[in-house]
């Protein structure tokens, strides 16, 4: 994979995008050796079996073969494309059997990412490398809970109790790094405003 | 946050998937969140793949996709999208039970371990009387309007009353105001949901 060493910031965006034009089977290849391990990773963490975070593994890449035509690069980087579908199989897989549960169609409907394109560009030009950065510029104490709330969905007591920290700190932990976080949103918004108001 | 995580209580989630669809506020910060999740994938520490999942997965690669799950089409405008497989029709032909002449609910069918989900219709100019709660309770604005000593709620508003919460709602003149509540067991929330929520608080 020496020969096109993917761009750091996005190291999916061009397989996918290879997938998607070319239904490249050796770019698909690559995707599930680059990427698989870690889908894995997150699924495990968020409390499957191994067995279960390969089964979501797999839904996920297949519905990264048969859906890679409605990424669009421009909207979001192919990394957060990956993370939204294997959020939704994990999620799916747990709720199969139980048709009254609600599934990931119901949280995030297709139809509604779709038409959401305007706003979506601005996103992704601006801010991959301006999340990245925040992320690792919180303080280890902060980004230890996030990692927490995206992989446990525990709540914050139980957090607490876990780090063996009151549950202010727990509260005030993630309430700051939300806090910076949400700047980022804000801003979103008004580039958002400044983008329309532009274009009429 | 919780809810980009997919890690929220199922009728949380519907609840806000719905306030989602109204709030481009709250859309866009979901965005910087699912951002974070794909950020937090890359820094995951890889666990191997079992040996043959790649030449299971590319065998499957030619079988027929499933179709795509046609979206359900709101017959009625008025019932947000994710809520459409719950209340398939209009909202009038929902069985609604009166509690009392003022107020009518529904319960919906989410099953959900922490929380339930109603909706619940508010006649016309009536005032429901003044009430507290014993835990949180969520509301949705998904029709007309209500107020209370607080302010004014339009369709698309989102609301978190807690035990603190002492109120008498009244739904506007012109037309019944309808609710999408999500209230919890007596589990305690931190009522940080409200404040990622809830757009007016920053």
């Amino acid at each position: 994979m020496s020969q096109d060493q993917p761009d750091n910031a996005r190291p999916f965006d061009a397989l996918v995008i290879k997938i998607a034009h070319d239904k490249d089977r050796s770019a698909f290849i690559q995707l599930f050796e680059q990427a698989s391990p870690r889908l894995k990773a997150y699924a495990m963490r968020c409390g499957a079996t191994a067995a279960d975070a390969e089964e979501v593994v797999q839904e996920a890449l297949l519905t990264v073969w048969r859906r890679a035509h409605t990424f669009n690069p421009v909207a979001a980087s192919a990394t957060t494309w990956l993370y939204t579908i294997v959020r939704n199989k994990r999620i799916d897989l747990v709720r199969k059997e139980r048709p009254d549960l609600v599934s990931s169609d119901d949280l995030w409907p297709e139809a509604y990412t779709e038409k959401e394109h305007l706003e979506k560009e601005i996103e992704s030009d601006l801010n991959v490398n301006i999340v990245r950065t925040l992320l690792h510029g919180l303080p280890e104490t902060q980004r230890q809970i996030v990692y927490k709330v995206y992989f446990e969905g525990k709540p914050h007591s139980e957090i607490a109790n876990e780090l063996d920290l009151p549950l202010g700190t727990i509260k005030s932990r993630l309430r700051l790094a939300m806090k910076k976080l949400d700047t980022l949103a804000k801003e979103q918004m008004t580039w958002l405003i400044i983008i329309l108001l532009t274009n009429f | 946050m919780q809810f980009a995580a997919g890690q929220m209580s199922n009728s949380l989630g519907i609840m806000v998937a719905c306030h989602l669809e109204k709030c481009h506020i709250c859309s866009s910060r979901i965005r910087v969140y699912e951002q974070l999740g794909g950020e937090i994938l890359q820094k995951t520490t890889p666990v191997e793949m079992g040996n043959d999942v790649l030449s299971k997965l590319l065998s499957r690669l030619d079988e027929p996709a499933p179709p795509v799950q046609q979206m359900t089409k709101t017959i009625d405008p008025r019932i947000p999208r994710p809520l459409t497989r719950f209340v398939p029709s209009y909202f009038d032909q929902l069985e609604w039970k009166g509690i009392s002449k003022s107020i009518q609910e529904y319960k919906l069918p989410i099953s959900d371990s922490q929380f339930s989900a109603k909706l619940y219709k508010i006649s016309a100019g009536k005032e429901l009387p003044v009430h507290t709660h014993k835990g949180n309770e969520f509301t949705l604005v998904m029709d007309g309007s209500f107020s209370d000593k607080a302010g004014e709620y339009n369709q698309g508003d989102f609301i978190l009353a807690d035990t603190q919460t002492v109120h008498q709602p009244k739904a506007a003149e012109s037309s019944d105001c309808i609710c999408f509540a999500v209230l919890d067991a007596p589990l305690k929330m931190t009522g940080f949901f409200g404040r990622m929520l809830n757009p007016f608080l920053s």
